[in-house]
Order: structure tokens, then C-alpha cells, then sequence
């Protein structure tokens, strides 16, 4: 060996052996939350937080598997509050025994009982919808409903991505509560029949294939179309989110699906107190309008305001079935992906 | 203790611990996924596994045979021929294993799709509005996933066959010319034959990396198998489903691993005995010469050149105080991280390759124990989150009988768990590479050693490592820019408050903001750099 060789890995040693001390978490003024929410939303509405109360928030962000995490930590957990999107994660964390009781006064005051656990051990701290972006240049309608999906006249005009996303599940399982499994099947099977190709890409991409004209409609939350419109890093993106506009589904009959992104405090949270501080802050004026005004969702406060640019897009008359009883259809719905291989595209 | 020899010792206790600790999330995801069968969970039953099985296959055979070819022969040319620029791209070559698949995946949905340059440029003359006025092939496809794919996975058949041609001695090669074979029939004569070994693992591990890879794929709309494990877990709350697809996977995997080098038992591959024949490059001349050029560039500009520039694009189009203060705050627990991860993955990786030569059961043992490479990351990690929950558990129950204190996590949610995970998921990577350099060796100079009297540490720092070194570069380079890429299992177990390049790319590329992961994206390509140059430049400095 000689010596240049050695010496680089004498320095490879030194720098392993240094190691990285993990930070320690003090048990008086902090909370600590993990997050499936992405910083860029929660970091303003972090900074307000800690400038108020004087708390230290940290957070771990992740994506799947973070209840996992909080399972397998058990009663040693360092995680004081949850944040997640998809109603079936809040329901699944309450299942799993994850969950404590919300104490916050604040709750009740503000949070519709459709939109928290009826023990309140979780809460949606704002609402989006999976809806219809429809082509400015192709489409003339100006109502429609998940149904007319399955009609001819949607014959490969339809993008969307993965039927296995959670987006997606809850859309199918939304309506396998609403209108049982037999129509279901009939439905979605329609459906996978009228897609311009199989599945691929992200919610912002369908938009993109509007633009480009490989399809009509594409099914995307609504709060994309905010944050493409606002996207100054990738201005492309007003493109795409110009070429369509947005239909809101079912809104003349039995109003639109909704999903949820929320938050429950763990059953061994070492800072409760924090916790429901930190809860009672999220479903602040304040709070609601960040999550309005940054990333385009329906506030959960029925009094808080809605972002202009949202408001414009037409009124959200969300649907009356229970997020519960769709939470309890999500693994039909998986199945009916998985039976109608809709991932592979239409086979007609 | 095994004897020095270690034939006929009847049970390997080092090879079978070594087993028992990296395969322990796996043995636990077997667990799960057996208690589950009891209560009627049943993943292989999805509709959709035929499918799954079928473009999983195709795409993995299809990433295989192109990263094959094409690293094996920008192995042989930059090794056996002098062209221009030859140089640098031995080393530039290596530089797309710095590129995440993910990454590669959306910047070339970007660079060929509709609002991609080549498409504007393509309806700036003929004048057409929409994609369905003219014809464009779509990326997002099959095929578009395993050209992008093998783009930046085949640097793994590329350095394999490259530290392999390195150590190998040429005197093979000087008696095919000396005996009028020209350069063509030695390399299908002589240098193909004898490359198996490092082609296999290189190709090998591209494959595995197909298998674990679940962003790339998925952002193509491929039917991948990892889909279904995903959505077995997520979607039906099935974790012991789940846990039965995934365990089947690795079992696949594990018998074509252990199929091939069955076939490849009974050859003997000439042991170098003439170590200090430089190796004599024949200099290219006329057409040949920019041949071999245009294809390196090629195989560079796909790899490195066109991801790359998209990041780079994306990243100083419009810079972000914020995007650079993270991506700096980032940067040491990366780099910390995977240069710990590699030391202590290529130690483990001796160890077992040095194990795995002591018999067929102990070789069998440490096959299994470097399965964790074909395992998504997340499947990996949450296999590994119950047992350190428990022992934490277990630990902090004792200490509170004895000395009522209660010291908290230690092994989950933390740097340790970090380190674990990237041996299990690496270990295949180190130890593949150093046991195909040790059989190249042979053990005559070891042998040589101990009948002069040397003592085993003696013959591990004059003779063991000193002959391996540039493996053990090699495969250090490989685990460190590995790490520096790894996403999904460092994302479920990294303590609270500490983020990677690779954290942060993937926290805005979730929400679709490309451009504000463009730049630690960037640095992540950067990190990759920094060994992939030490490595290449020191593995060069043999005596002669």
C-alpha cells in the first residue's frame, strides 16, 4: 500500500470515527412533531407557531411508514403530534391505538364533528377534493359528475395517475360508499376504458397532458392548480395549469368528494400540554389562512376565509358521506384496482 | 475459531452471525409474513403479480443485458486502447452512478417531453399545437424506463470489469496478439471469458437496483412489483401481505444469484501470477479511434451530461436563499453519513468475502446475507424499525429495574439504525466487488505468507490489503455515493431534526417542485463526485 493510498484511508477512518452526535430533546418548551406534510407548508406556519407561544418545534418528515415508526417506538416515542394527509392514515393511527384524546377546548368551537374523530382523537386541519381539470380549448361542459366518467363520451380523453395512489383510493372508495361495491366495479371498470393511456407521472403531469393534448380531463386535487399558477421557480407550469380549468364533480347532485390532511397527538406523547397548544394553533384564523393561502386547501374552520384564486374556481359543496365509512372502503378499493388491473390502462 | 484453512470446520459461527445480523429484517419480514398467512393474508394473490412479475422481469433483463454491454465495453476500451480523451472519461464514466434513478427519470420526461427542447424545436417547424399532430415516442413507456434506467445504472458493470482489467495481469492478452489474434478476437477470446466474474455482479447489481427502485418506475407507469408491495401495505393495511410479496422477491432474486454462480462453479480462473506486467494500451488509430470516442461521449452525454444539465438548468434559473441555506445544512450529515456507511460496509464486506471462501455452507451463508440490496429500501427499513423498537424497549426496561433511569431511544430513530440499514442494503455492493477481486488474487500469496511465519494481522496490512486496494476503492466509492443517494430508508429512520441532500430532493420533488430540488439534487451529483475522482486517481498508482 503505499503512501497516498494510505493516507486516504487513514482520513476515511478519521472522518467515520467521528460520528454524529444525535441531538437530545429537552423535555420543557419544544414539541415534537412527524410530519407527512412537506416543510415548505409547515415552515411558515412553524415560524408563527414558535413566535407565539415560544415553543421549539422539531420535525421529522417522512413519507409512508411514519405510523409504522411511531408503532415500533412504542411507549418510548419522542413524537408529541402527527401530521398526515389522507383520511385513512387518522383513521388507521386511532385503530392502531396510536392516538390520545385532542383536550384543546378549541376543537369543539371550531372543527365541524364530520371533519374529527367522534372521540376526538384526530381532527382534519384542512380539505381538498379530487376533482376534474378539463381542457379551456376541448371541453365545453361546465358540470359534471363522477359518473358521466363512464360514458362513451369521455372515450380515451381521461388521464390520471396510479389507481394504487391514496388520491386515488380515496376517490374509489368515496364512491364504493356512496353507491356499493357491484356499481363500483362497473364504474371504475368504465373508467380504465375511457383513460387516453395507462397511468403514469404525478397529479401536476395529467395537467401537462391537458396542455399537450393527449387527453381532455384529468383527475388532480384541486390545490394544484393554485400552486401551479404561483410556481415562479418552474413558470412552465402556469402553462399547464393554464390549458384547463376546473370543474367541480357532483357539485349539482351529491356535492364532491373530499380528503383531508390532519393531525392527532400520540398516546405517548412526551409533551401534551405542546401538543394541544400546537393543535389549538393549527385551527387558529391565522393558522387556516396559511393553509389557504400557501398551498390552496379548503380551510376545516367553516368561519376562516377561502384564498381568492380558490374561491374563483366555483363553490366546493362537499359530499355528505361520512370520511369514516370511506375510510372503512379503502382496501375494496384497493382490491378493485388490483382485480380491474387499471394500472395497465383501458383494454378496449 | 475456524482453522486457518477453515475446509472441513463443520459449523462457520463468524458467517452464520454475519447472517443473523444483516438478514435479521428480512428473517423478521418472513416472520410477519407468515403469522399473517395464519389470518388469512395472502399478498400473492394480487390480480396483478402476473403483470407485476412480467414487466419487473422484462424490465430487469432488459436494464441487464444494456448496462452489460455497455459497461463491459467502456471497461475494455478505456482500459486496453489509448483514444482521445481516453483520460478522463476512465474516470467521467463513473459519474452517472451519482445520479439518483429518480432524477434521471424526471429530467428526461423534462428534456424529451412535449415542453422538453427537442419537442418545442420539433414544433417550431412544423407548426403543430398538440402532441396528436405529430408523432414523438414516449418516454414514459417500457422501454423509456429501462434506456433511462441503464443510463446511470451501468457505471456498476463499469467499474467491476474496470478494477477487474486493472488488477488483471495482460500477459493473457500479449500471448492472443503475440499469436496473431487481432484486437477484436482477444476481447471475445480471451477478455469476455475471463470477465464473467465482474460482468455478473455488475450486472447483478444494476438489476437488484431495478428491483428496489420505486420512484423512476412508477413516475413511467410501470406495473412494477414494488408497486404492489406498496399498495398491499398502504392501501389495504396489509403489512403481513405485504411482508410475504416482498420475502418472495428476495427468495427469486437469491436462487438466480446462486443459479449462475452455480454455473459457474466448476471453472478455475487463472490465478495472476505475473502481477507486474504493466498493462500495454494499443493505441487506436484512424476510424476505430473516434469510434471509441463517439461512444464513450455517448454513453457519458445519456448518462451524466443531459440529467445533470437539467438539474443544472432547473437549479440557477432561480436561486433561492432559502433552497441554498438548506442544501448547505444538509451537506455535512450527508457526507458524514456515507463516508461512516462505507468504511464500516466495506469492513463487513472483507470480512464476509474472506468468510464466504471457507466452505460451501459459510460461501452459501454469506450469499444469503448480501440479499438485502434486492429489497426496496422501505420494505427494508420497516422490517428493521420492530426489532430496534424492542430492543430499545428491552434495554430501557433493564436500566429502569436496576438504576431507575430511563435513557430513551437509542437504536431506533437514530445514526446507529442509519449505519445498520445502509450495511444490510450495501454489504452486496462492498462484498461483491471485493470477492470477485480475491478470486481474481488467488490465495497463492497469502499461502506464501503464512509459510514464512507472518501472523494474521501481519498478512491482512502487507499482503490482503495492499493487493485489493483498488477494490477496496472501488467498492468504498460505490457504498459512498450509494448512501449519499439513498432515499427511502433513510427517510423512515433518520432522527428527528436531521435531513440529507437526498431527504431534502425528495421533500420538494413529492409536491411536484422540481425546481427547488433541482439544487441539492445537484449537490448529491456533486458528493458523488468527490471519492468517484479519489478513487480512480489513486486505484491508477500501482508500482511497477
Amino acid at each position: 500500500m503505499n503512501k497516498t493510498t494510505r493516507l486516504a484511508l487513514a482520513l476515511l477512518s478519521t472522518v467515520a470515527l467521528t460520528g454524529i452526535a444525535a441531538p437530545a430533546f429537552a423535555q420543557s418548551g419544544e414539541v415534537n412533531i412527524y410530519s407527512y406534510r412537506e416543510q415548505s407548508l409547515l415552515q411558515p406556519l412553524l415560524d408563527k407557531f414558535s413566535a407565539e407561544t415560544g415553543i421549539k418545534p422539531n420535525v421529522l418528515f417522512a413519507g409512508d411508514g411514519l405510523l409504522e415508526r411511531v408503532a415500533a417506538e412504542g411507549e418510548l416515542s419522542p413524537a408529541d403530534v402527527v401530521l398526515t394527509v389522507d383520511i385513512g392514515n387518522l383513521v388507521g393511527a386511532e385503530e392502531q391505538g396510536l392516538t390520545q384524546k385532542i383536550t384543546t377546548p378549541v376543537l369543539d368551537e371550531r372543527v365541524p364533528q364530520a371533519f374529527r374523530a367522534t372521540d376526538d382523537n384526530w381532527t382534519a386541519l384542512s380539505l381538498r377534493s379530487r376533482v376534474f381539470y378539463v381542457s379551456k380549448d376541448r371541453v365545453d361542459a361546465t358540470a359534471l359528475t363522477y359518473d358521466d366518467l363512464a360514458t362513451p363520451e369521455w372515450k380515451g380523453r381521461i388521464c390520471t395517475r396510479s389507481g394504487n395512489h391514496a388520491y386515488n383510493i380515496g376517490l374509489i372508495a368515496h364512491y364504493i360508499a356512496e353507491h356499493g361495491i357491484d356499481a363500483a366495479r362497473v364504474w371504475l371498470g368504465k373508467v380504465r376504458d375511457n383513460l387516453a393511456m395507462a397511468p403514469s407521472g404525478n397529479d401536476r403531469i395529467q395537467v401537462k397532458n391537458i396542455l399537450e393534448g393527449t387527453c381532455d380531463l384529468a383527475i388532480t386535487n384541486t390545490y394544484y392548480m393554485g400552486a401551479m399558477l404561483h410556481n415562479e421557480a418552474e413558470p412552465e407550469q402556469k402553462d399547464w395549469a393554464n390549458s384547463a380549468r376546473i370543474i367541480y364533480p357532483d357539485a349539482e347532485t351529491d356535492g364532491t368528494q373530499v380528503n383531508v390532511a390532519g393531525g392527532f397527538i400520540a398516546k405517548y406523547a412526551p409533551n401534551v400540554e405542546n401538543a394541544n397548544t400546537l393543535i389549538a394553533f393549527l385551527l387558529s384564523d391565522e393558522a387556516q389562512a396559511i393553509y389557504a393561502d400557501t398551498n390552496y386547501e379548503f380551510p376545516v374552520v367553516p368561519s376562516a376565509p377561502i384564498n381568492e384564486l380558490v374561491a374563483s374556481w366555483g363553490t366546493l359543496k362537499p359530499s355528505q358521506v361520512s370520511l369514516v365509512d370511506v375510510a372503512s372502503h379503502r382496501a375494496e378499493a384497493a382490491a378493485l384496482v388490483d382485480e380491474l388491473k387499471f394500472d395497465e390502462g383501458p383494454q378496449n | 475459531m475456524t482453522k486457518q484453512t477453515g475446509r472441513g470446520f463443520p459449523l462457520p459461527v463468524a458467517s452464520l452471525f454475519l447472517v443473523a445480523v444483516m438478514g435479521l429484517p428480512v428473517l423478521w419480514l418472513a416472520y410477519s409474513g407468515l403469522v399473517a398467512t395464519s389470518s388469512g393474508s395472502n399478498g400473492l394473490a394480487a390480480t396483478m403479480l402476473p403483470t407485476a412479475l412480467r414487466e419487473t422481469g422484462l424490465l430487469m433483463a432488459s436494464v441487464g443485458i444494456i448496462t452489460g454491454v455497455t459497461g463491459l465495453l467502456a471497461a475494455w476500451l478505456v482500459s486496453h486502447f489509448e483514444f482521445p480523451l481516453r483520460r478522463v472519461f476512465d474516470w467521467a464514466l463513473v459519474l452517472p452512478l451519482a445520479v439518483p434513478t429518480y432524477l434521471a427519470a424526471y429530467s428526461y420526461v423534462e428534456f424529451l417531453g412535449f415542453t422538453g427542447p427537442i419537442q418545442t424545436f420539433i414544433r417550431s417547424i412544423n407548426g403543430a399545437t398538440t402532441l396528436k399532430e405529430y408523432w414523438f415516442p414516449d418516454i414514459k413507456s417500457q422501454w423509456g424506463g429501462a434506456l433511462v434506467l441503464s443510463s446511470v445504472l451501468y457505471p456498476y458493470v463499469y467499474v467491476a470489469c474496470r478494477s477487474f482489467f486493472l488488477m488483471q495481469s495482460t500477459s493473457l492478452t500479449i500471448a492472443a496478439r503475440t499469436l496473431g489474434a487481432g484486437s477484436l478476437r482477444t476481447f471475445f477470446t480471451v477478455t469476455l471469458p475471463l470477465s464473467r466474474p465482474p460482468l455478473v455482479v455488475g450486472m447483478t447489481l444494476a438489476m437488484m437496483e431495478v428491483v428496489n427502485d420505486l420512484g423512476a418506475v412508477q413516475y413511467f407507469g410501470i406495473n412494477a412489483i414494488t408497486a404492489i408491495i406498496y399498495s398491499t401495505w398502504i392501501n389495504r393495511s396489509d403489512f403481513g401481505g405485504a411482508a410475504q410479496l416482498a420475502v418472495t422477491v428476495v427468495l427469486v432474486i437469491g436462487l438466480l444469484i446462486i443459479a449462475e454462480q452455480r454455473a459457474r462453479r466448476d471453472r478455475v480462473y487463472l490465478a495472476n501470477r505475473d502481477n507486474r506486467v504493466p498493462p500495454a494500451r494499443a493505441q487506436l488509430r484512424g476510424a476505430g479511434k473516434w469510434v471509441a470516442f463517439g461512444f464513450c461521449l455517448v454513453l457519458f452525454a445519456f448518462g451524466f451530461g443531459i440529467p445533470a444539465g437539467e438539474l443544472f438548468y432547473l437549479a440557477f434559473r432561480l436561486v433561492l436563499p432559502e433552497t441554498v441555506s438548506m442544501t448547505l445544512t444538509a451537506l455535512v450529515p450527508t457526507v458524514m453519513l456515507a463516508t461512516s456507511g462505507a468504511v464500516l460496509t466495506v469492513i463487513i464486506g472483507l470480512f464476509a468475502a474472506k468468510q464466504g471462501r471457507r466452505g460451501s455452507v459459510s460461501g452459501g451463508a454469506i450469499r444469503l446475507a448480501t440479499l438485502g440490496y434486492a429489497i426496496p429500501g422501505t420494505v427494508l427499513a420497516l422490517g428493521l424499525l420492530q426489532p430496534l423498537g424492542q430492543a430499545d424497549l428491552w434495554f430501557n426496561r433493564m436500566t429502569m429495574a436496576l438504576w431507575d433511569w430511563r435513557p430513551g431511544l437509542i437504536l431506533s430513530g437514530s445514526i446507529a439504525a442509519l449505519l445498520y440499514v445502509y450495511s444490510i442494503r450495501f454489504l452486496a455492493v462492498s462484498h461483491s466487488t471485493l470477492d470477485a477481486a480475491m478470486k481474481k488474487r488467488g490465495d497463492g500469496m497469502l499461502d506464501a505468507g503464512r509459510v514464512l511465519g507472518a501472523g494474521r494481522l501481519e498478512l491482512l496490512f502487507k499482503i490482503d490489503l495492499p493487493t485489493l486496494s483498488p477494490a477496496i476503492l472501488s467498492a468504498a466509492t460505490l457504498v459512498f455515493v450509494e448512501i449519499v443517494k439513498e432515499l427511502p430508508a433513510t427517510l423512515l429512520l433518520r432522527p428527528l431534526g436531521i435531513d440529507t441532500l437526498a431527504t431534502m430532493v425528495y421533500s420538494r420533488a413529492n409536491v411536484g417542485l422540481f425546481a427547488q430540488a433541482a439544487l441539492p439534487a445537484l449537490f448529491i451529483v456533486l458528493a458523488g463526485l468527490i471519492p468517484v475522482v479519489l478513487a480512480t486517481r489513486l486505484g491508477d498508482r500501482r508500482k511497477v
